[in-house]
């Protein structure tokens, strides 16, 4: 009885480490950004905070620092993005989980794969593209790649949440005169609403983080995108500002965090869609 | 089974409907991707055989001459070493611990779900602020993980500067990161796992040890396999981290193949040498993704009832 005892203190004490190895590299982020450049310098770092530094460092990033641009340029990128993606790829899962042609798997295996394709094999060759277009320095220069990078994840995950619904369903609507674009118009979509807020929850996110695209598209600083943004501070040969460093780092992953908290529920199962069945 | 769901629909609308509805829900995103996938990937091959001048801005056939100068340039293979290491050490702890926490997970402990959500935050954030926030805390000067190693009786470690150690630190963050990815994947497989089958191990006496190897573990092992060779084709072609935590440095130490083909085309518009390094990835890719595709049934090909 007391061995059972330990062991339930020790798998207590382990529990919390897990969960303080998972969260302290932000919390220490978080830290550093309420502290002023000089007092980043005593270590361990002391909780001991000054609200006016605190204002200080956010007030100079989101004001002298153009971080609402960003933050703007992030949003409609991500939002539209997501957006098309979706309207291009919920009618696409619809048709992989329902109508089986010659060549469909296929075609469904083809998209899927595009989803591990590496970013920097078709880097060029969009930047190219998009630099004929001259959408160069624009949202729509990086919302046409980026509806591409996202449209397999959304096709990948909607067909596992059209599989769920019996084909029953789809029938007894058709029988009713329905074609198959209103079946899924009119019946279906209300049905998987859980599976599109599950792919849009990955568009918003995937699009949030996207870096290495977005450097070859944007060039100008007025439409960058807050990873770039956030990355420009670390290429500058002069030491880094960490205060403001560290301000910047947070800013820019709080509202991707919010995000995760409001629709926490859809992540786990997005996650593993594909994996466990 | 096909041909029971095609009679069936046959029933229901006529062939050329069925054709236009096809094609109605599916072109649109097909033509999409022919555009802005399919085609950039073929553009890249053939670029991959072409020399660009960035004065003039035109490209020349050089045939194999990019493809013949990576293969024979040391740094190439290099390059492959540190990316290779990256995949293959990175996805064995990530496996290893993310296993070890989804069995860990599995005992009833007050307050689990919030540490649960706790280990879904690494994955979720910015690679590039994944990047920024170790940089701080491997401080040389006043870092925090530094201040712990000497405390603890390591020493000053060279997280970021010693070339020996830089490629094993990205592993770190990466593992830091994307254990979680692969705990998710596990526990939720080891939630829908039967109860009884466990009860009746219990029942027969077996100890927990036992358990484990005998019965959880080959019960796991497909979302396992499916875990590490998910995150093997991500690992394989990770870019972010590297420009956020080393920049490829020091002296090269960290260069991947994604950074080094970035390197080319970006910085130096090689734009035919950078895609040649990218096409030797896509090719790789194209095998992790096939040993996936084999792993995972991606569809379940059933007939309606």
């Amino acid at each position: 009885m007391t061995a059972h005892r330990v062991g339930r203190v020790v798998s207590y004490v382990v529990m919390i480490l897990i969960g303080v190895v998972a969260a302290a590299p932000f919390l220490y982020l978080l830290v550093l950004s309420f502290k002023s450049r000089i007092d980043i310098l005593t270590v361990p770092p002391t909780l001991h905070f000054d609200w006016s530094q605190i204002k200080s460092n956010y007030g100079n990033v989101v004001h002298e620092q153009g971080y609402i641009t960003y933050i703007e340029n992030s949003a409609i990128v991500t939002g539209a993005s997501t957006l098309i993606a979706l309207a291009l790829g919920v009618p696409a899962g619809y048709a992989f989980s329902r109508l089986h042609f010659r060549g469909s798997d296929t075609l469904a295996s083809t998209i899927l794969s595009f989803r591990f394709m590496p970013p920097v094999a078709v880097a060029i060759p969009i930047f190219l593209m998009i630099r004929y277009l001259g959408l160069v320095n624009g949202y729509l220069g990086l919302i046409l790649p980026y509806v591409a990078f996202t449209l397999p994840l959304v096709v990948w995950i909607m067909i596992g949440f059209f599989d769920e619904i019996p084909h029953e369903i789809d029938e007894a609507a058709m029988v009713d005169g329905l074609t198959r674009p209103w079946v899924l118009l009119r019946v279906l979509l209300p049905l998987v609403r859980p599976g599109i807020l599950v792919a849009a929850t990955f568009g918003v996110i995937f699009i949030w983080n996207e870096f290495l695209v977005g450097l070859y598209i944007v060039n100008s600083q007025g439409h960058w995108t807050i990873p770039i943004a956030a990355s420009s501070l670390l290429t500058v040969e002069s030491p880094i500002d960490w205060n403001i460093a560290a301000t910047v780092g947070i800013l820019t992953v709080i509202p991707i965090l919010v995000f995760s908290m409001l629709v926490q529920r859809y992540i786990v199962r997005g996650i593993t869609a594909g994996a466990v069945r | 089974m096909a041909a029971i769901s095609s009679s069936h629909r046959t029933r229901l609308a006529p062939p050329t409907q069925r054709r236009g509805e096809t094609l109605l829900l599916l072109g649109p995103c097909a033509l999409y991707l022919v555009v802005f996938s399919i085609f950039p990937l073929i553009t890249s091959l053939v670029r991959s055989f072409q020399d660009y001048d960035p004065k003039g801005n035109t490209w020349t056939w050089i045939g194999t001459r990019n493809y013949a100068e990576l293969f024979h340039a040391g740094q190439f293979w290099t390059v492959v070493e540190n990316t290779v290491v990256l995949t293959a050490a990175g996805v064995a702890i990530q496996v290893v611990l993310g296993t070890a926490l989804a069995l860990f997970f599995s005992q009833q402990l007050r307050g689990a779900t919030i540490v649960r959500g706790l280990l879904i935050l690494p994955m979720l954030l910015t690679p590039i602020v994944v990047g920024l926030m170790w940089r701080a805390l491997l401080n040389p000067e006043w870092g925090l993980l530094n201040w712990v190693a000497v405390k603890l009786g390591f020493g000053y470690i060279g997280w970021l500067s010693d070339p020996h150690v830089a490629l094993w630190t990205l592993v770190l963050v990466d593992s830091w990161q994307w254990t979680p990815f692969v705990f998710v994947i596990v526990y939720a497989r080891l939630q829908a796992l039967p109860q009884d089958v466990f009860e009746a191990g219990s029942v027969d006496g077996a100890s927990w040890f036992q358990r484990t190897t005998y019965l959880t573990l080959p019960l796991l092992a497909p979302a396992i396999v499916f875990a590490a060779v998910f995150r093997a084709i991500d690992a394989f072609r990770t870019f972010d981290l590297v420009w956020g935590l080393t920049n490829g440095g020091p002296v090269q130490a960290t260069y991947t193949l994604s950074f080094q083909a970035f390197q080319n085309g970006f910085v130096f518009q090689r734009y035919g040498f950078a895609s040649a390094i990218s096409y030797v990835m896509v090719v790789t890719a194209a095998v992790g993704v096939t040993l996936l595709f084999r792993v995972v049934k991606v569809r379940r090909v059933e007939a309606p009832a």
